[in-house]
């Protein structure tokens, strides 16, 4: 019992982190117009850069914290010139091209240029694997607390700006129809801007995230987590920001218990034959396409 | 001015002054859409003017024209219909710089029904309803220019005599406006003055009310002779 709770509070963090990933990238295909394949190839770029800040400060986690942060909405803010043609012209299968040219040359570089092409290992003290709390067999890391309740701040944040400001309904109102956003005179694209800051930040505090739960990152962990990212959008329904929020936990609760209990590794068959089985039934997604 | 590749409008030239309520009348295709949509800065005109206030706002991003004035209230109503009525109208007042909270009981006093409505999605209103939530969006941000494009589409007759009279009582607090319509006999009636378009030009324009006495216009829009 002990052991199945762990699994389950294990399971909710890396969920957790697969919703920040998929809100991120569904605020990048509503507002912004695009399939950002490139996305969690940023995210894992952002790794890169805590690391390479703990690393030069003598491991300081507010260092490598920060890093991270500001690396991810910084570099998702610098791929928005790149995107913007296409955004305009409304050609999303264009901007998956464009995005998957980009995620590869980014794969490449890490590869070859960062920190010579080696696994990097994140430092210890931001793992955070020491037990918080202990119940018999069972414990509840430092990293996972920190991971589910960072999350939940996150969301409660994002959702406050998406339904409550103004910058917020002029996301949404892009979301549902760019022309009616124009005629509100929106401007277009100082709010797409804004979508790729904000999903920068989120996919930055995911970096962290990530680096706390897997404690170690290669370059071939972008294209792994953008096959997942973009198979949870399709299951909950592309663009669906809420829906997306629960197939990633479930997602995450899937593929943990699927760890924790079967023998071997089939965890990403079973959770992608999930997803399979959802788009082949709804292929509008579980919860459909909505704003 | 031209629409891809198409020419949609050719030497058209109007004028609307401070206070009027301007009518455009003309059948579909006509270019009265297109006209109102190069004013707001969504399609662009290939060579031509337009002057708005003593400036020359020809290539100005729709952003900035809305901003400074000039609002469209759009063919099909352009709602949003996943966001509630308060939503749609707190959008409208995206460039309004004053009392916001203000501005929206002034034009729930106009338009009781979207009061009552205020927390409903937008997509679940009658059609009536949702052009009202549209015309009120409109006014939400203030404008000194009003621009609304077939308003009477898809209504009730009973509707789209509420709606002009609603457009006329808007005139009469001070708003000018510049109105599209098929619907020229009852558009006509409310307006000052009009222009009636052809296929991309204007063949007829003067005074509303000889408009409505003009044969042409008679036999063209208003099903012949009305005596």
């Amino acid at each position: 019992m002990e052991i199945f709770v762990a699994q389950i509070i294990n399971a909710i963090a890396l969920g957790s982190i697969y919703a920040l990933l998929v809100t991120g990238f569904n605020l990048l295909v509503v507002v912004g117009g695009i399939f950002p394949f490139a996305y969690s190839h940023i995210v894992v770029l952002s790794m890169y850069m805590c690391w390479f800040a703990m690393k030069v400060t003598g491991n300081n986690l507010l260092a490598g914290i920060l890093a991270g942060i500001v690396s991810g909405t910084i570099f998702s803010f610098l791929t928005e010139p790149i995107f913007r043609p296409l955004a305009k012209r409304q050609a999303q299968l264009g901007s998956f091209i464009v995005a998957m040219a980009l995620a590869l040359i980014l794969t490449e570089v890490m590869a070859q240029k960062l920190n010579m092409g080696i696994v990097i290992s994140i430092p210890q003290n931001l793992q955070g694997r020491e037990a918080l709390i202990k119940f018999g067999a069972a414990t509840i890391t430092a990293g996972q607390i920190a991971t589910i309740v960072g999350s939940i701040v996150s969301f409660l944040g994002f959702f406050y700006l998406l339904y409550r400001t103004k910058q917020g309904r002029a996301f949404r109102a892009m979301g549902q129809s760019p022309f009616s956003a124009r005629i509100l005179g929106i401007p277009i694209v100082r709010t797409r801007i804004y979508s790729y800051l904000i999903a920068g930040l989120m996919g930055g505090i995911s970096a962290i995230f990530l680096a706390m739960a897997i404690g170690t990152a290669s370059s071939s962990l972008g294209d792994n987590l953008a096959l997942k990212v973009m198979a949870v959008a399709m299951f909950a329904g592309v663009g669906n920001l809420g829906g997306g929020l629960v197939a990633a936990l479930i997602l995450g609760l899937a593929e943990g218990m699927v760890l924790a209990y079967l023998p071997g590794d089939w965890s990403q068959a079973i959770a992608f034959g999930m997803i399979m089985i959802i788009v082949m039934i709804k292929p509008r997604g579980l919860f459909g396409t909505m704003v | 001015m031209s629409y891809g590749p198409i020419q949609a409008l050719r030497g058209v030239t109007i004028e609307v002054n401070e206070g009027e309520i301007v009518v455009l009348i003309g059948a579909n295709g006509a270019g009265k859409t297109t006209l109102v949509e190069t004013i707001l800065g969504l399609t662009r005109a290939a060579v031509g003017c337009i002057r708005y206030m003593g400036e020359d706002i020809t290539h100005k991003k729709t952003e900035h024209i809305v901003a400074s004035g000039i609002c469209l209230v759009p063919e099909g109503r352009g709602i949003l219909p996943l966001m509630t009525v308060m939503e749609n109208l707190l959008l409208g007042a995206y460039h309004f710089k004053g009392d916001v909270d203000e501005n929206l009981k002034l034009t729930y006093s106009l338009f009781p029904v979207l009061k009552e409505r205020s927390g409903q999605m937008a997509g679940t209103l009658s059609g009536g309803e949702q052009q009202m939530l549209s015309v009120a969006r409109g006014l939400m941000s203030r404008p000194r220019l009003m621009m609304l494009d077939e308003p009477s589409l898809g209504l009730a007759p009973s509707i789209v005599k509420e709606l002009f009279k609603k457009i006329s009582d808007l005139n009469r607090e001070g708003y000018t406006i510049l109105l599209s319509e098929q619907n020229a006999r009852q558009a006509l009636q409310c307006a000052h003055r009009g222009y009636v378009f052809g296929t991309g030009e204007i063949v007829l324009s003067g005074d509303a009310q000889e408009l409505i006495r003009s044969s042409r216009v008679q036999q063209a829009y208003l099903g012949g002779s009305c005596e």
